[in-house]
């Protein structure tokens, strides 16, 4: 605990923690599982190109998010990229810019432009106002995007994409497990594409997979994603490499038995966060939004500088001095970032609900790498640098 | 396995047993040892650093820079997104054609492609196999933004040349060097031609690495853009100030990688007997001619080419379907050539006599540690079998599918001839 402003790291105190606590989920096999995984891969002789693992890991995601096809990716920027390129997208396509800058480049990759739509300030999820507001000529698809754990406005802006004749996307990359009253994220819409990476609760170290009920349109994709793992040739703009391979496979596969742990495990912790910091002024734990059921992957909170005494930023340097490796995820805003700032100048000053965000929105650490205890003593932080505000703001 | 075939119904494409089981590729398939594996593995597992980046990519790409003689190199999810990466990064401003060979990897148009420019396929050299620095030059233009130039699957392109007609046109070189990991080119190391050279640790490829490639250049401005590139352009945090995508190598793919590099030379010397194995065997067999790797240079052994003589009863296609029926999964040469290729997008091309003629003639034969020497054996006496034969095997395809046999790396084929899960 800190008692005194000048207990803190940055004005010379012994940092709470010792080695770095970093935001991300890291999760990962036991050790056990993982060696029996790589040596049976080894004794198969088949590493990749859509081997057993693969083919096992895409039935089992079928089946947990109760949809027709899961089309398994090297990542999940790879995924939106092979949906822009299996829809065959043109023109234009409306996104949130609050969303990590991968979203956009996908869609850039497949040389459709990304038109930025603004966010509700509460859920940070796009809504159907939003993206009515945003909407201008050329624009060929919609692709929501689910943040934190929680979900967007689902039945809302498939009325409103259905009344615009506009496919629907879904980058459900925060997303993997999340259930809402409808069902599991990842049967919306056209086509959800989730994230594998390290830091969500679904790991394959990187990888992803692409969700939809249109048996095509997912002929589509595996044609587009390799030449193995193709049911039926189809003609596609483009083949390229977006294979998972056996390795990824079977890191997936265990993450898949393991979802549930993993779940409730972050559950505590979110617990702990919620308890401590919804007391502290000026601090707002974003919840899960539109969801029975999240995963708990991200501990997202808001800092209103003039309640709480200090901004994001000084708190987020205070808490690095402390070993807390919190992220400023999303800053800078995509529609502020390169090229897409100079590409749409038009929007670089038309978004003040992200650019809002982008300057009061952080996460805190959740996921393997922490107990509950852990958050306990990082919302404890948070809460001391409101205490000493004053104080800490003058040794900024 | 099943004895020699004593009939025509002997052949597993007209109903007899099937002689390998499972399929023989035309991939190396090393298979890297275990124990190293997972001590590589420990390294990532102990830090809990997955990708992004991690020490054991770091490793791996110090060892491959010093292993082609180059400053920096940089890994990437895949060979495909490196070369398509390099290609943004390495051409002409205002420019749209890449220049490179009709005869090569099949998803080379695609590759270039997805970097939004337009192929340019240029002629190969009948002695060489590979484009030569006349055929390259016939190609460049006032659109041509890039030279990409490739390796043939036994020795090396005329890399020095290709150097001279990127000094003389001021327009850049890439060398795709997939297939000559390990060689030299007129003794100088294959990674230090050009601005660049592009591999790939395909688990097909010297280096199994799962999935994966990599480039080597001397250049570190170009190495710290290609690094930004293949991380989403993000130099640090809350920063995004390039072009990027997600094209990481996770850990696992790298810790393999490393494994595989420690038993390289072991496979090497395990390449050449079968190579050595292979050309004894096809000694003075007419119409069947090995494809010899000049052993003045450093070189793998790896892959294994056969021409297939005009004087057989048999044209080469079906000499593969013959095979592939009985799960020696010869291969066609890169064939069909690229310019024949259907494609959505724009391609470019003039005549180019040779890359056709070649595209016709030659086949890869199963290779790699999943052939012993015995299956090797096996797999010539099918040879021998299939040339005395060859009229009546010709007349019974014919006569059964009334068509004429194709088996480029059409799925539908694989299927029909093959398991579907012949390559791994």
């Amino acid at each position: 605990v800190k008692r005194a402003a000048g207990d803190f790291a940055c004005a010379g105190g012994a940092p709470e923690f010792t080695s770095d606590v970093p935001v991300g989920q890291l999760y990962f096999p036991a050790w056990e599982r993982y060696e029996s995984d790589i040596r049976g891969i080894i004794d198969r002789r088949y590493y990749t190109n859509h081997g057993p693992l693969v083919r096992e890991l895409e039935s089992r995601l079928e089946a947990f998010v109760g949809v027709r096809n899961a089309v398994t990716v090297t990542n999940g920027t790879l995924g939106l990229y092979l949906l822009a390129l299996g829809l065959e997208l043109e023109g234009k396509i409306l996104i949130p810019s609050f969303t990590f800058i991968a979203t956009a480049q996908a869609f850039l990759l497949a040389g459709v432009e990304p038109v930025f739509c603004e966010v509700d300030p509460a859920t940070h999820h796009m809504t159907p106002e939003t993206a009515e507001a945003a909407l201008e000529e050329g624009v060929s698809a919609v692709c929501a995007v689910n943040l934190w754990g929680g979900s967007a406005d689902v039945p809302g802006l498939e009325r409103w994409a259905r009344s615009r004749q506009l496919p629907l996307l879904f980058d459900s990359a925060h997303a993997f497990g999340v259930e809402r009253v409808e069902g599991r994220v990842g049967r919306f819409g056209r086509a959800e594409v989730f994230s594998f990476h390290a830091t969500k609760v679904m790991s394959a170290t990187e990888g992803g997979c692409i969700c939809t009920d249109d048996d095509d349109l997912a002929e589509r994709l595996r044609n587009t994603r390799s030449n193995y793992g193709i049911r039926r040739p189809m003609p596609v703009p483009l083949t390229v490499n977006a294979r998972m391979s056996e390795a990824q496979g079977a890191i997936a596969l265990a993450s898949l038995d393991d979802l549930e742990t993993r779940r409730s495990n972050n559950r505590l912790i979110h617990d702990a966060y919620r308890s401590l910091l919804n007391v502290v002024p000026g601090v707002r734990l974003v919840e899960p939004g539109n969801v029975v059921r999240s995963n708990h992957q991200s501990v997202t909170i808001e800092i209103a500088e003039g309640e709480y005494g200090l901004s994001r930023d000084r708190l987020w340097s205070i808490l690095r001095g402390e070993g807390v490796q919190v992220r400023r995820y999303f800053k800078p805003g995509v529609h502020r970032s390169f090229p897409f700032a100079t590409m749409r100048p038009q929007q670089v000053e038309a978004l003040p609900v992200t650019d809002a965000l982008c300057e009061r929105v952080m996460q805190l650490p959740i996921g393997a790498t922490l107990t509950a205890a852990d958050a306990e003593r990082i919302a404890g932080l948070v809460s001391d640098a409101h205490l000493h505000a004053e104080a800490l703001r003058s040794r900024a | 396995m099943t004895g020699r075939k004593a009939m025509i119904s002997d052949l597993a494409v007209f109903g007899g047993p099937v002689t390998f089981d499972p399929p023989r590729s035309i991939g190396s398939l090393a298979n890297p040892d275990p124990e190293k594996v997972l001590r590589y593995s420990r390294i990532f597992y102990d830090r809990r650093w997955y990708t992004n980046n991690g020490p054991v990519n770091r490793m791996l790409e110090a060892r491959l820079a010093e292993w082609h003689g180059a400053a920096q190199c940089v890994t990437f999810a895949s060979a495909f997104w490196g070369i398509s990466l390099a290609i943004r990064r390495l051409a002409l401003p205002g420019r749209r054609e890449v220049v490179t060979p009709s005869l090569t990897y099949r998803r080379m148009g695609e590759i270039i492609a997805s970097a939004g420019m337009i192929p340019r396929y240029c002629d190969v050299d009948p002695d060489t196999l590979a484009q030569s620095a006349e055929t390259t030059r016939a190609c460049v233009n006032d659109d041509t933004a890039l030279i990409l130039g490739a390796h043939p699957t036994i020795d090396c392109c005329d890399a020095e040349g290709l150097e001279r007609v990127s000094v003389e046109t001021g327009v850049p070189l890439l060398l795709d060097s997939v297939e000559s990991a390990f060689e030299t080119s007129k003794g100088r190391r294959v990674g230090t031609f050009g601005r660049a050279e592009a591999f790939s640790i395909h688990a097909t490829k010297l280096v199994n690495g799962f999935e994966g490639g990599y480039i080597v250049t001397d250049d570190e401005e170009l190495a710290e853009a290609l690094k930004l590139m293949r991380g989403f352009g993000i130099p640090g945090e809350d920063q995004i100030v390039s072009f990027g995508i997600n094209a990481k190598l996770n850990e696992i793919h790298a810790a393999t990688a490393l494994a595989s590099l420690d038993d390289l030379p072991a496979l090497v010397e395990r390449n050449e007997s079968r190579y050595r194995a292979y050309e004894a065997l096809l000694d003075g067999l007419e119409g069947l001619s090995l494809r010899r790797f000049n052993e003045s240079e450093q070189t793998s052994f790896k892959n294994i080419l056969v021409r297939v003589g005009e004087e057989l009863p048999v044209t080469r296609d079906e000499i593969l379907a013959v095979l592939q029926a009985e799960g020696a999964l010869a291969r066609p040469y890169y064939s069909p050539a690229l310019h024949a290729h259907k494609t959505w997008f724009e391609t470019r091309f003039d005549a180019l006599p040779v890359a056709e003629r070649i595209s016709r003639e030659y086949m890869l034969m199963p290779c790699g540690d999943q052939m012993s020497l015995d299956d090797i054996a096996t797999v010539v006496d099918l040879l021998h079998f299939i040339r005395e034969r060859g009229g009546e095997i010709r007349s019974r395809l014919l006569e059964r599918s009334g068509l004429e046999i194709h088996t480029g790396y059409d799925p539908v084929r694989v299927q029909r001839f093959g398991s579907p899960e012949d390559v791994p």
